[in-house]
C-alpha cells in the first residue's frame, strides 16, 4: 500500500468508526422496512423469536452485543470489532485471489518455458 | 434488531436454490476479482466493505414507523466499474454480519445475497450505465450525480420488491402487499442511499479520483466527468 492509498484506508476507517462509535446514539430502533412489513403481513411470524437464533448456528455477538456488555458500550464495541472483521475478510479474500492468480501465471510461464 | 432476511423467513428448499444461484454469481465475481484487483484498489475494496458494514446498523427513521439502512451495492460497482465488485464486497459483508452478529440468517443467506449483492450491484450499475448513455442520459439530461443518484435509489427499491417476491415464493407475504409494503417502504430508504453514494462518489473524485474507475484510460472515453453524458456523435457508447 502506497502512502497516498493509506490515506484513504485511514480516512475511510476514520469515518466508518465514527459511524460506529454514533450509531447506537443516533439509529433509529423502529424495525426496518422487512421487519415493518413482517409486523404489518405476518406478525405471527415476528413473534417467534426462533429465527433469531435457529439452533443450528449461534452468532457469538448476536443482536450486536458482545460478552454480555449491554448497553450502547457494548453495541458500540460490537460494531467497531465488525468493522475490523469485514477488513480483514476483505483483505484476506484478496490476497488469496492474487495469490491464486500469481501461481496461475508462474503455471503458465513454467509451460512456456518447458514448450520453448 | 433484523435487518436482512432472517432464518426462518424463507423455507429451506428455497434457501438452498438461492444458494445455489448466489454462489454462481460469486464465482464470477471471484474471476472477476482475480482479473481485476491490484495493490491499488485492494486497499479500497476493504475500507469500502469496513464501511458499507457501519453504515449498516445506522438505521434512519423514515415515516410510517419504519427505518431503513444503506446496501452500497451500486455504490461499490459504480466506483470499481463493474457489478462483479459490489457482489463480492456485499457478499463479504452479509457473510461477517450473519455468522458473528445474527444479523441475516445462516440459512437465507444466499438470498440476501441475491437482493442486496446481485440485484443491487447489477440493477445499481446498469441504470448507471442506462441512465449516462447518450440516448437514455441525454434525454434526462440528469448530470454525472444525479445518474449515480438516481441509479443507487432504485436499485434498492428493486432488490427490495425481489426480497418481497422471494417471500410470496416461501409463503410469508401475500405478493400484492408484500410489494406494496416493501415497494413503499424502500422507496424512502432509497433517498438515504442516493444521497450516501453520491456523497461517496464525488468525495472520492474530489480526493482520489485515480481510485475511480471510471477515470481509467480503459474507461475514460466512456464518461467524460467533465460534462457528464456526452452526445453519441462526441462519444460514442462502448
Amino acid at each position: 500500500m502506497n502512502r497516498s492509498t493509506k490515506g484513504v484506508v485511514i480516512g475511510g476507517v476514520a469515518v466508518a468508526l465514527i459511524i460506529a462509535i454514533l450509531s447506537p446514539y443516533i439509529a433509529s430502533t423502529n424495525p426496518d422496512g422487512l421487519g415493518a412489513t413482517a409486523e404489518h403481513l405476518n406478525p405471527a411470524l415476528m413473534k417467534d423469536n426462533d429465527f433469531v437464533n435457529p439452533g443450528y448456528w449461534h452468532a457469538p455477538f448476536n443482536n450486536y452485543e458482545i460478552w454480555q456488555i449491554g448497553g450502547k458500550l457494548g453495541g458500540i464495541l460490537a460494531l467497531v470489532l465488525g468493522l475490523f472483521i469485514v477488513m480483514g475478510v476483505a483483505l484476506g479474500v484478496s490476497e488469496i485471489i492474487k495469490r491464486k492468480k500469481r501461481s496461475e501465471e508462474a503455471k503458465i510461464i513454467d509451460a512456456k518455458r518447458s514448450d520453448a | 434488531m433484523i435487518l436482512h432476511i432472517p432464518d426462518g423467513f424463507i423455507p429451506l428448499w428455497q434457501c438452498a436454490i438461492y444458494y445455489v444461484i448466489a454462489l454462481t454469481f460469486l464465482f464470477f465475481a471471484f474471476r472477476w476479482s482475480r482479473n481485476n484487483l491490484n495493490e491499488k484498489n485492494i486497499p479500497l475494496m476493504a475500507v469500502l466493505a469496513a464501511g458499507i458494514f457501519a453504515i449498516m446498523s445506522m438505521n434512519i427513521p423514515i415515516p410510517f414507523g419504519s427505518s431503513g439502512h444503506m446496501v452500497g451495492a451500486a455504490m461499490v460497482a459504480i466506483i470499481f466499474m463493474s457489478p462483479w465488485a459490489g457482489v463480492i464486497c456485499i457478499a463479504m459483508v452479509l457473510m461477517v454480519q450473519a455468522l458473528f452478529f445474527g444479523d441475516g440468517g445462516v440459512t437465507t443467506y444466499g438470498a440476501n445475497v441475491i437482493n442486496m449483492g446481485v440485484i443491487g450491484s447489477f440493477v445499481g450499475f446498469y441504470m448507471w450505465q442506462a441512465l449516462k448513455h447518450p440516448r437514455l442520459g441525454g434525454l434526462l439530461n440528469l448530470g454525472k450525480y444525479w445518474s449515480v443518484g438516481v441509479a443507487a435509489w432504485i436499485a434498492i427499491f428493486l432488490a427490495a420488491c425481489m426480497a418481497a417476491v422471494e417471500m410470496w415464493l416461501g409463503g410469508t407475504f401475500p405478493l400484492g402487499l408484500g410489494l406494496l409494503y416493501m415497494g413503499g417502504y424502500h422507496v424512502m430508504i432509497g433517498i438515504f442511499e442516493a444521497i450516501i453514494t453520491v456523497i461517496v462518489v464525488f468525495t472520492l473524485h474530489r480526493v482520489r479520483p485515480d481510485l475511480l474507475a471510471w477515470n481509467s484510460k480503459k474507461n475514460k472515453d466512456d464518461f467524460d466527468l467533465s460534462t457528464g453524458p456526452q452526445e453519441s456523435e462526441e462519444a460514442p457508447s462502448k
